[in-house]
């Protein structure tokens, strides 16, 4: 959940770092810190952000180092808490992302031993343990030290005496870059491209020593290759250009997105596996559950294959049936959520489907399939473009399970977007930021389109907003509605149209405010409703991207006159890499 | 040496094309008309490139970022004019710098020739002076800059294109940059006028279609997609990756097509034609001299000349446009205003079967039943029964 890099080659480590914590500043911004050695390490660590502090390791030294952006789980986000971690000498140093699960049996043996922990964290261990085992060479203290550990990690660990660094890997995630006469170590590969487009995967169990020319891999103790493979993603691409913040850019990037993945997905054996399975079993955490609800929706209704949508936290709690074709949905490819659930699915004889936005990641070295959604980087912590992406894969899926049904209504959504990214929507805007709390109903597909709504709403806003099904009002949160709880409702032409517009009325009855989300030329609608924000006509594909975008829009706009850290709001980071 | 592209403007006169898009950002010849400035100002050496934004700015901005150009952008919150946009860029400028308009087209050579003159402005001819800034001259030297007159000393125009440098920012205090340029001149600080050919406005819609052609005689051909072996193309031809040529297709350059489109079997697309992505053009389709913008579907045997066709268009079967005098009011000035094309169509407009345009101009989002004769103007959203 925190974002390691690494660096040695012939350039001041310490600029490198800084401008590679920057870039991982999504992963986690509560404390940062980074490591330099020449002839002893020098150590640099803050609570706060590194794009406010970043100025405070100017004076480092060394062309080796390592560094880390913290999103705190074990101790509070303070000086001390933050990495890199030393041991009780200081002279070995670790950045460590993940959760040592056994930590506390181990620090209590380590302090037992003698050893001094200045942390409330689990990776100060592993410095330690490094410590307890070096004997000459560092490689060998890091393989001693992954034997006793237990949970999910990936860290760097450098010492005075070495030359260079040493990566390990376990369940989180770790790539190297190969330079010209550098390396490069990060916990995702973004902020390596500006330097190189070769990239090496690292393994689970996988442990490398890294040196200014040279990567030596181990894994289980014996020697093996990893090719490096070429990537060509546009590094610009994470440049925020002219646009106030990167979440408004990805937004309007939305239209090529779409379009880019929906060309993008055809893969004749994974459509075959899904004709071939008894079901659909989609899982997935945030934003990704709801494009997996929305899934549901429209699969059901053309096909005879059942969907089911689970939470990946929850998913460990039920049984997995065997012949379910098992769907993991993840941007990153990282969530670690998602992945243990994957690797549960495959124990009970399941295949499995990831569909995500980052190549090599750990998501697509479990599943047996992988389609990827073309999206590019996605900065902003809030998702947006992903989702879409994530949909035009789904659509894509029910396209071709559904011969050709929704073709040509897709080819025309991408317009739809763009119609809708012209949409002016101040009076809604001005009525969502003065409100404290906010509901988003729907009823059928809109019913998701509506939680994921509300999901965008709460993070970036702070302003809480809860998505119901519109039916679902009536069972217990009308006794919330009053004139300070505005309601958007969506209420599009289709067979849920009757239903919704007396929701409506029920709602407006309760004197709660209500803003419109229908299509253009609709009086009925436009007589009931305090606001209207009209969509285009469109099939109902078209619909769902145009309330979905509508709502992003919304949801930027009103945190953007709150005044709110829209691409980085408090408490979050992008990638869940832990439990 | 800096530049500044003012681009904040959305152009009016050129509606419906400027609902979803400033002029600056109009595709002539595929690419944005603003492309062509960054272009030149690139070629001559000139990659410290400031541009202002206002209307559609997000629209602008996405386009800037796909460039690979590390492009300043300054935000002009309201539209107020011209000077009011290059004084937002005031913090951006140090010294020299070149400044241009984003909406109108200027090519490489005329850059060159003002980049080392000093004070300079770029002057050319232009048969309506009227719709422009009308300059006097004496000895090389600007006289006198006189805003759009009724009465017009000679035919010789301002492009809008300035090499000034930062102490010009002191004479622009609440004046229009012709005005804080004559200011300028009358106290003593001389303005080379500088004749060049290399330039370029659209005023109105069907001036694109000049425009257009004058890009396209450039083009270089270069094909990749899928074009049918029973194709034929001649002339300068370029399409775009992954488009689709069917057999039977005669193309005759310059034509320039994007990517994912289809094109026919047996369509025929004749000189000085632009064609946008995702475009599918059917059977015995006939198009020359037109733009024909993204997402655009002609069905089969339709005719589409001297037109420009916005976003998204769906036209169905039979549609002609026929080509001739249009005439109407200029909004702004009430001058009579005439210009000769087929169809100028806004976004998203869906036409009918045997549809006739008549040298009409067609709002955004006009959907039209069949068999209709569209002449004259039609307004945004109407439907035509």
């Amino acid at each position: 959940m925190c974002g390691i890099v690494g660096y040695a080659g012939r350039r001041d480590a310490a600029g490198v770092l800084i401008d590679g914590l920057n870039k991982l500043e999504y992963r986690g911004y509560d404390s940062f810190g980074i490591a330099t050695s020449d002839d002893g390490i020098h150590i640099v660590k803050k609570q706060g952000r590194i794009s406010e502090n970043g100025s405070s390791v100017s004076g480092l030294t060394g062309h080796i180092g390592i560094g880390h952006t913290r999103w705190a789980t074990h101790g509070v986000p303070d000086d001390k808490n933050a990495h890199p971690h030393t041991c009780c000498t200081g002279d070995i140093a670790v950045v460590h992302n993940g959760i040592i699960s056994n930590y506390a049996k181990l620090k209590r043996e380590l302090i037992a031993g003698g050893h001094l922990f200045s942390s409330d964290t689990d990776s100060e261990v592993i410095a330690h343990l490094i410590e307890e085992n070096l004997n000459g060479s560092l490689l060998e203290a890091v393989n001693d030290t992954v034997q006793i550990l237990e949970g999910s990690y990936a860290f760097l660990a450098m010492s005075k005496d070495d030359p260079g660094i040493i990566a390990a890997r376990m369940e989180s995630p770790l790539v190297l870059g190969l330079g010209d006469g550098e390396i490069f170590a990060s916990s995702d590969m973004t902020t390596i491209l500006d330097y190189t487009q070769n990239i090496v995967f690292l393994e689970d169990g996988d442990i490398a020593s890294v040196s200014s020319d040279k990567i030596i891999i181990f894994n289980s103790g014996n020697q093996v290759e990893r090719a490096a493979e070429i990537v060509e993603w546009d590094a610009g691409a994470a440049r925020m250009g002219g646009f106030a913040h990167f979440m408004e850019k990805e937004i309007y990037e939305q239209p090529e997105v779409f379009f880019n993945t929906l060309a993008s997905v055809d893969d004749g054996e994974i459509i075959e596996e899904i004709k071939g399975s008894s079901g659909l079993r989609v899982i997935a955490c945030g934003s990704s559950y709801h494009a997996g609800l929305i899934f549901r929706y429209m699969m059901e209704e053309c096909s005879d294959i059942p969907v089911r949508v689970d939470l990946a936290s929850e998913f460990r709690y039920f049984r997995p049936v065997s012949g379910e074709l098992v769907i993991a949905v993840t941007q990153s490819g990282e969530t670690a959520d998602t992945i243990a659930a994957l690797k549960q699915a495959q124990m009970h004889n399941c295949r499995t489907l990831a569909i995500t936005n980052v190549l090599g990641s750990s998501v697509t070295r479990v599943a047996d399939y992988t389609l990827y959604m073309r999206a590019g980087p996605e900065i902003s912590v809030a998702a947006t473009k992903s989702f879409i992406a994530q949909l035009a894969v789904f659509f894509q899926i029910v396209n071709h399970l559904c011969d050709g049904r929704y073709n040509y209504m897709d080819k025309m959504c991408h317009q739809v977007i763009e119609e809708v990214l012209l949409l002016d929507m101040e009076d809604a805007v001005s009525l969502c930021s003065g409100a404290g709390n906010l509901f988003f109903v729907g009823r059928s597909v809109f019913y998701p389109v509506s939680l994921e709504g509300a999901l965008k709403m709460k993070e970036i806003t702070y302003i809480h907003a809860e998505g119901y099904a519109a039916g679902e009002l009536k069972h217990g949160p009308f006794s919330l509605l009053s004139k300070d709880t505005p309601v958007v409702a969506v209420c599009t032409p289709g067979n849920s149209r009757t239903a919704m517009l007396s929701n409506i009325r029920e709602i407006k009855t309760r004197g709660a405010p209500v803003i419109g989300i229908g299509e253009v030329d609709d009086p009925d609608l436009e007589d009931i409703v305090d606001v209207l924000i009209p969509i285009p006509k469109s099939p109902v594909s078209g619909q769902i991207l145009a309330v979905t975008v509508l709502m992003q829009v919304l949801a930027y706009r009103t945190a953007k006159v709150l005044g709110r850290d829209i691409d980085k709001p408090r408490n979050l980071a992008k990638s869940v890499t832990v439990e | 040496m800096q530049a500044v592209i003012l681009a904040g403007g959305e152009g009016f006169r050129l509606r419906p094309l400027t609902r979803s898009r400033p002029k600056a950002l109009i595709p002539v010849g595929n690419h944005p008309i603003i492309e062509y400035t960054i272009n030149a100002l690139v070629e001559n050496g000139i990659p410290d490139i400031t541009v202002v934004v206002g209307y559609r700015r997000e629209q602008v901005v996405r386009y800037l970022n796909q460039s690979e150009l590390d492009i300043n952008v300054v935000v002009q919150e309201k539209q107020l004019g011209a000077a009011d946009a290059l004084k937002c860029a005031e913090e951006s400028v140090t010294g020299r710098f070149i400044l241009l308009p984003g909406d109108n087209y200027i090519d490489s050579a005329s850059v060159a020739q003002i980049k080392s003159a000093g004070n300079a402005l770029l002057v050319a001819e232009h048969p309506q002076p009227s719709n422009f800034g009308v300059v006097t001259i004496r000895d090389g030297q600007v006289c006198r800059i006189i805003e759009k007159p009724d009465i017009y000393p000679g035919l010789t125009v301002s492009t809008g294109v300035f090499s000034l440098d930062e102490t010009f920012f002191d004479n622009l205090n609440s004046l229009e940059i012709p005005e804080a340029v004559n200011r300028m001149i009358r106290n003593g600080t001389p303005v080379r006028a500088i004749p060049t050919v290399g330039w370029q406005d659209a005023i109105y819609p069907w001036n694109l279609l000049k425009m257009n052609s004058r890009v396209l005689k450039s083009l270089s051909a270069c094909r990749s997609g899928y074009i049918s072996r029973g194709a034929t193309i001649s002339g300068s031809v370029q399409i775009g990756k992954a488009t689709k040529i069917g057999p039977g297709t005669v193309i005759e350059g310059p034509v320039i097509i994007g990517d994912d489109c289809v094109i026919g079997p047996d369509a025929c697309i004749m000189p000085d034609t632009s064609i946008g992505s995702r475009v599918s053009v059917e059977p015995f389709t006939y198009l020359k001299n037109s733009i024909i913008m993204d997402d655009v579907k002609i069905s089969s045997h339709s005719r589409c000349v001297d037109s420009v066709i916005g976003e998204g268009a769906v036209l169905s079967d039979h549609i002609s446009t026929v080509t001739g005098i249009f005439s109407a009011e200029d909004s702004g000035s009430g001058r009579l205003i005439t210009g000769e094309f087929g169809a100028i169509l806004g976004d998203r407009v869906s036409a009918a079967p045997f549809t006739v345009f008549k040298h009409c101009i067609v709002g955004n989002n006009v959907s039209i039943e069949e068999g209709r004769l569209i002449s004259g103007t039609v307004k945004d959203n109407v439907v035509v029964k």
